[in-house]
C-alpha cells in the first residue's frame, strides 16, 4: 500500500485524486460478515427495496429506464450528470469510476446521487418471520382452549353450588377423585420415565456436562416455603420465583438442544424429586429447593459438574419414592385441614362487599388468569413447576372472593379446594400430559370442551327444566364443540391472513445485537 | 459572483453543551461564514447562556428561552416557538433555515414555521433510528411530518441516508450525503524529537514509528459508556485481550451508566495496573489521551458516522471498530480492522491489529496527513453550499437533481417534493396529507393552524415594525480559490 506522502499536505481537498486503491464496500467488509445471514440475500432478491420504493408506498414493480441510470450494467451509459464546462474531459474520466459507498473517497458524483446498485442493498424485509402453517397453529391453540375450558368448568361449578343445584361435596369429591387419579397416573408416568432414564441417563448426563455453559445467574437464595395461613401464598410466593428463573434460564440455554436434553432433565429431576402433587406442594417445594441448590452448585463450574452428575445419577431407591409419596399425602392432608380451618374466615371475608363488585372483581381476576397464563409448551423437567404466578394468584383470589359469596362453610371449603385443584394442579398435569403424548392431549382437550359446553348448557338451561338437564347438556356440548372448532380454526386462519401486513425492516442502521459469551448481567439493557 | 445567503442554523443542541452535533453546527457555520454567508444559530437557553451571544468570527447565537425536558431537548409545543422565530428570521433577513438533529423539536418546529413563512429549508440528520420500538415509531412519524415539506435533507453517511429515506419516505435525490469532518490541526499525532527536524521538510513522509516486539501497546477507548456504545462488548473483551497479549494496556475515557460494569470487571480480574479509567474528558483533551495509545478500539453498536474514529486515525492510531451503521464508510481499510459486534470477533480483530502493529506493517505515522486530505470542514461547507444553491435555484434543477428533461415527466410525483416546491398552502397540505390515514389529517390541521398563527402575527406584529439588525461585515470570498474548490 502506498499512502500519499507529505506532497498532498498542501493540496486543496478538492484536488485530491483518490490515491488509495479503489475500494468497494465488499472489500472493506470482512468476509465472515459478507457470508453472514445479513448478506444472505443479494441484490436481485425481491425483498430488497429499490430506491423508488422508498417514496411510493405500494412498491410497484421496478420500472427500467427511470432509475436504471446507475445500474451496474451500463457504466458507459452513465447519465451526463453534473456536467461541467470547465473540466468535462476529466470529469468524464472520473465518471467511469464506480460509485462507492464510502465517505473518505472523493466521489465523482454529486452528493445527492443515488446509486441504484448499492442503495439499500443491505435492507432486509421480514428476515425473521416464520410463516405459520394452519394445522400446527390449530394444534397449538388447543392449549388455550384447554385453559379457557377449565376456567369455564370452574365457573359452572361455582354457579351450580351457588344456585344449590349441585352438592358441593360431590363437586369436591369428584374433583379430588380426579386429582387423585391424575396423581396416580403421574406417578406411574414418572416411574416409567425413571426406568427409561436410568438405563441411559448417565452417558447423556455426561454429554450434558460438556455442553453446559457457565451459568448466567445463580439462584442461590431459595425461598423456603412456609405453610401460610393463606393458601394462595403457598402457590404464589414460596418456591415459584426461584423455579421460574431457573426454568427460564434452562429454557433459554437449552432451546436448541432440547430434544436431546428433555429426557435428561427428567432423569435428573425425577431422580431427585418426588412427583409433584397438589397437596404435596409445601413438602415437595422444599425438595425442589434442595434440588435447585444442588443444581446451582453443579452448574457453578463445569469441571465440578461431572462429579455432581455421578452424585445425581444413581437411580433412586424404591424406598425413596415411597417416602416421597408418603410426604405428598401428608402435605395433602395438612393443606386440606388447614383449608377446612380457614373456611369460616373466608366465608365472612367479603360480607360487607356487595355482590356486584364481587362478580366484576372475579371476572377481571379470571380474565387476568387467562391472559397471563403460561401457555408456552416448553417442558423443562418434572421438577420445574410451570409458573405463571400472577395468573395463578389471580385465579385463587377469584375463587376466594367467589367462595365468600357462598352461605355455608362446607361450600366455601369445597369451592376453595376445587379451585386449588383446577388452577394449581390441573395445569401441571395438562402440561405433562401434553409432553407425554399428543393423544392424551387431544383426548383431554375434547373432554374439557365437552365438559365446559355441557356445563354451560346445563347452567343456562335454567331450573324450570329440571327434568331434562341432559338435553341442555347435550346441546351445550355440541355448541361448545362448534364454537371451539370455529374459534380455533378462525383465529388461526385470521392470524395467517394478518401475516401479509407484516413489514419489518432491518438494515445496517439497527443497533447491532452484541454476542457476548461470558456475560454476567443478563437483565440490564 | 457566487450567491451568498443568510442562513439560520436551528437546533436544540449547541454549545455550551459538548457533543458531535454541536461541534458540527459550529464548524459548519464558521466555514460558511468564511465563504461569505451570514450565519446565525438559534438554540434554546442553557444554564447561564441566555439572550444573544456572539462567538468567534461573528457567529451570532440566539438562546431562546424554552422548557428543556430530556437531555437538553425542548418540549415539543409545535406553535409556541413561532412568534419569536418569526421575529428573529425577519430581523436577520434569513433566506434558508437549516435544522439539525432529528431529536430536536426546536429544529422540527422551525422547519414547519419556515415553510409557512415561505423560506427554504434544509435538514441535517445525524443519527440512525430503527423501525421496531415504540419510541422510534413516534420519532419517525414526527420526522415524516417535518420532512414532508422540506427542500433538502443532508445525511452524514450513506447508511444514514438510507435510514432517513426510509423513515421519512423521501425521494432519495433530495437527500445528500455530506460527512462530518474533523479539525485535523486539533488531532495531530505527537512527534518525537528526531521527527521534528524531518518534519520541516514537508515533502518527506515522517519516519515510521518502529515498534519492538516487546514494547508495550496501549489501546485507547474513548466513548460514553452506554449500552449502545458497546460497553458490554468492551467489558467482556478486555480481560481476554489482556490475557492473550502481554505488554498491552488499556486507557478508557468517558463516563456513563456502564462504567460500574467496567470497574467491576477490573476488580474481578485484578487488572488495575493494566486498565486505566480516566473518567470523563473534555473534548479538547481527547487528543492528549489519544496520542498516548497505539490502537483505538471502538466497540459501538450503532453509529451514524463515528467522528471519533476519524479523530483517532488523525492522531495516528490504528482503529479497531465494529462494523455497524455508517462506520465501514468512514475510513479506508488500511487504517482499520473491522470486527463483528461479537465478543470473539472483537478479541480476534484486536489481536490482528496488535500483531500488525508489532510487525510494523501499519504506517500509522502517515494517517494524519491522509485523514487531513479526506475530511475537512471547508469541504463540508462547499458541499453544503451546493445544496443551498440547488434549493434556491442558483444551480439549475436538472443540474442539481441530475435527471434529464426527458425523464422529468416520470419524476413529477417527486418533483413536487424536491426543488421547485410550491409554497401555496394547498400544495403544502397535499404533501402533508399523504403522511398517513390519521396522521395526515392531524398534520394538515397543524399546518392550517400554523398558517393562521402566521396571519395573526402579521397583523399583530407587522413586518415594518421589526428592526432590521445590522450585519456583521461579511468576509469577501477569495474568488479564485472558491471557484477552484467549488469545481472539485
Amino acid at each position: 500500500m502506498a499512502p500519499p506522502s507529505g506532497l498532498q499536505q498542501s493540496a486543496i481537498p478538492s484536488d485530491f485524486e483518490t490515491p488509495y486503491p479503489a475500494l468497494v464496500r465488499s472489500s472493506t467488509a470482512p468476509v465472515t460478515l459478507m457470508n453472514g445471514q445479513r448478506h444472505a440475500h443479494h441484490r436481485p432478491d425481491p425483498s430488497h427495496l429499490s430506491p423508488e420504493d422508498a417514496f411510493t408506498s405500494a412498491s410497484p414493480p421496478r420500472r427500467p429506464g427511470v432509475f436504471d441510470v446507475g445500474n451496474a450494467s451500463g457504466s458507459e451509459m452513465r447519465p451526463r450528470r453534473m456536467r461541467r464546462k470547465d473540466d468535462a474531459s476529466r470529469s468524464r474520466s472520473r465518471r467511469r469510476k464506480r460509485f462507492q459507498k464510502l465517505l473518505w473517497v472523493k466521489q465523482s458524483y454529486p452528493d445527492n446521487y443515488t446509486d441504484r446498485a448499492t442503495f439499500l442493498e443491505n435492507l432486509q424485509r421480514n428476515p425473521r418471520v416464520q410463516p405459520y402453517d394452519f394445522w400446527p397453529l390449530v394444534a397449538d391453540s388447543t392449549v388455550i382452549v384447554q385453559h379457557v375450558c377449565s376456567v369455564i368448568i370452574f365457573i359452572v361449578c361455582f354457579v351450580g353450588i351457588f344456585q344449590e343445584r349441585v352438592s358441593p361435596v360431590s363437586v369436591v369429591g369428584w374433583g379430588s377423585f380426579a386429582t387423585f387419579m391424575g396423581w396416580l397416573l403421574w406417578d406411574w408416568w414418572v416411574g416409567q420415565e425413571e426406568q427409561n432414564g436410568a438405563a441411559d441417563g448417565v452417558p447423556r448426563a455426561g454429554s450434558l456436562g460438556r455442553e453446559f455453559r457457565p451459568p448466567r445467574r445463580q439462584d442461590s437464595e431459595i425461598a423456603l416455603p412456609t405453610l401460610n395461613a393463606s393458601t394462595t401464598s403457598i402457590y404464589g410466593t414460596s418456591n415459584m420465583p426461584s423455579a421460574a428463573s431457573s426454568s427460564t434460564n434452562l429454557a433459554q440455554e437449552q432451546h436448541s438442544q432440547r430434544p436431546a436434553l428433555v429426557g435428561n432433565n427428567i432423569t435428573n429431576g425425577s431422580s431427585l424429586l418426588i412427583p409433584r402433587h397438589a397437596h404435596s406442594k409445601s413438602t415437595s417445594s422444599v425438595q425442589s429447593a434442595t434440588s435447585q441448590t444442588s443444581a446451582a452448585h453443579a452448574r457453578q463450574n463445569s469441571d465440578a459438574y461431572a462429579e455432581s452428575i455421578n452424585w445425581v445419577a444413581p437411580p433412586p431407591s424404591r424406598w425413596g419414592r415411597a417416602k416421597q409419596r408418603l410426604s405428598t399425602i401428608k402435605s395433602a392432608v395438612l393443606i386440606t385441614f388447614t383449608l377446612l380451618g380457614l373456611s369460616p374466615i373466608l366465608k365472612s371475608l367479603t360480607r360487607s362487599t356487595s355482590s356486584d363488585s364481587i362478580w366484576a372483581m372475579s371476572f377481571w381476576l379470571l380474565a387476568i388468569n387467562i391472559f397471563f397464563f403460561d401457555y408456552s409448551g416448553s417442558w423443562v423437567g418434572v421438577h420445574k413447576f410451570p409458573v405463571a404466578s400472577l395468573s395463578t394468584n389471580a385465579a385463587l383470589m377469584a375463587s376466594t372472593v367467589l367462595a365468600s359469596r357462598l352461605p355455608s362453610t362446607g361450600q366455601v371449603f369445597s369451592l376453595t379446594l376445587f379451585s386449588i385443584e383446577v388452577f394449581g394442579l390441573f395445569p401441571v398435569f395438562r402440561r405433562y400430559a401434553r409432553h407425554r403424548s399428543w393423544r392424551y392431549h387431544v383426548i383431554l382437550t375434547v373432554l374439557l370442551v365437552l365438559g365446559a359446553g355441557g356445563g354451560v348448557g346445563v347452567v343456562l338451561g335454567g331450573e324450570e327444566e329440571r327434568g331434562l338437564p341432559w338435553k341442555n347438556g347435550l346441546i351445550g356440548m355440541i355448541v361448545g364443540c362448534l364454537i371451539s372448532a370455529v374459534a380455533m380454526g378462525g383465529c388461526s386462519w385470521w392470524l395467517i391472513g394478518l401475516q401479509k401486513y407484516k413489514n419489518e425492516i432491518y438494515g445496517p442502521w439497527d443497533p447491532a445485537r452484541p454476542i457476548i459469551i461470558s456475560r454476567r448481567h443478563w437483565d440490564d439493557e | 459572483m457566487a450567491p451568498t445567503y443568510n442562513i439560520a442554523m436551528v437546533s436544540d443542541f449547541f454549545f455550551p453543551q459538548p457533543g458531535g452535533v454541536e461541534s458540527h453546527i459550529y464548524q459548519l457555520s464558521t466555514k460558511l461564514m468564511d465563504r461569505g454567508h451570514k450565519v446565525i444559530i438559534i438554540t434554546h437557553a442553557y444554564e447561564g447562556r441566555t439572550g444573544v451571544r456572539y462567538l468567534t468570527n461573528g457567529l451570532k447565537v440566539y438562546h431562546v428561552p424554552f422548557l428543556v425536558i430530556y437531555r437538553s431537548a425542548t418540549f415539543p409545543t409545535v406553535f409556541s416557538f413561532f412568534p419569536i422565530f418569526r421575529n428573529i428570521v425577519l430581523r436577520e433577513r434569513i433566506d434558508i433555515v437549516h435544522g439539525h438533529a432529528s431529536l430536536s423539536s426546536l429544529c422540527h418546529e422551525s422547519i414547519l414555521h419556515a415553510r409557512t413563512m415561505g423560506l427554504r429549508t434544509v435538514f441535517t440528520d445525524h443519527s440512525l433510528f430503527g423501525f421496531a420500538d415504540a419510541a422510534s415509531i413516534l420519532t419517525n412519524k414526527l420526522l415524516k411530518f417535518t420532512l414532508s415539506d422540506v427542500d433538502h435533507v443532508i445525511c452524514v453517511s450513506h447508511t444514514c441516508k438510507e435510514n432517513t429515506v426510509l423513515r421519512a419516505s423521501l425521494d432519495p435525490l433530495m437527500v445528500s450525503v455530506i460527512p462530518n469532518a474533523v479539525v485535523a490541526e486539533n488531532f495531530k499525532p505527537t512527534f518525537n524529537p528526531a521527527e521534528t527536524t524531518s518534519h520541516s521538510f514537508s515533502q518527506n513522509p515522517p519516519p515510521a514509528r518502529q515498534l519492538g516486539p516487546h514494547d508495550p501497546i496501549t489501546i485507547v477507548v474513548i466513548s460514553r459508556l452506554f449500552y449502545n456504545k458497546g460497553t458490554d462488548l468492551l467489558t467482556a473483551a478486555i480481560p481476554r485481550i489482556l490475557e492473550n497479549h502481554p505488554n498491552t494496556r488499556f486507557i478508557i475515557a468517558g463516563s456513563g451508566p456502564k462504567a460500574i460494569d467496567l470497574e467491576q470487571m477490573i476488580e474481578q480480574n485484578v487488572l488495575q495496573d493494566r486498565v486505566e479509567m480516566l473518567g470523563p474528558v473534555r473534548h479538547e483533551e481527547v487528543r492528549n489521551v489519544m496520542v498516548r495509545g497505539h490502537i483505538y478500539l471502538h466497540p459501538s453498536l450503532t453509529e451514524a458516522f463515528g467522528t471519533v474514529i476519524v479523530e483517532a486515525a488523525s492522531c495516528g492510531l490504528y482503529v479497531v471498530c465494529t462494523q455497524v451503521g455508517g462506520i465501514p464508510e468512514v475510513l479506508p481499510s488500511h487504517m482499520t480492522v473491522f470486527a463483528k459486534p461479537e465478543e470473539d470477533d472483537l478479541v480476534a480483530a484486536t489481536g490482528k491489529a496488535i500483531a500488525a502493529l508489532r510487525a510494523n506493517k501499519v504506517r500509522t505515522e502517515l494517517f494524519h496527513e491522509q485523514v487531513k486530505t479526506m475530511y475537512s470542514w471547508t469541504n463540508v461547507a462547499i458541499r453544503t453550499e451546493r445544496v443551498y444553491n440547488g434549493i434556491s435555484g442558483a444551480i439549475s434543477e436538472a443540474d442539481f437533481y441530475g435527471y434529464d428533461a426527458a425523464n422529468a415527466a416520470s419524476w413529477s410525483a417527486t418533483r413536487g417534493r424536491s426543488g421547485v416546491q410550491s409554497f401555496a398552502l394547498i400544495d403544502r397540505l397535499k404533501r402533508y396529507y399523504g403522511c398517513g390515514i390519521w396522521a395526515g389529517k392531524l398534520f394538515c390541521l397543524c399546518v392550517i393552524v400554523d398558517y393562521l398563527i402566521f396571519l395573526i402575527l402579521e397583523l399583530l406584529f407587522p413586518r415594518e415594525k421589526i428592526d432590521m439588525c445590522p450585519d456583521w461585515p461579511r468576509k469577501v470570498v477569495d474568488e479564485s480559490n472558491g471557484r477552484k474548490e467549488g469545481a472539485r
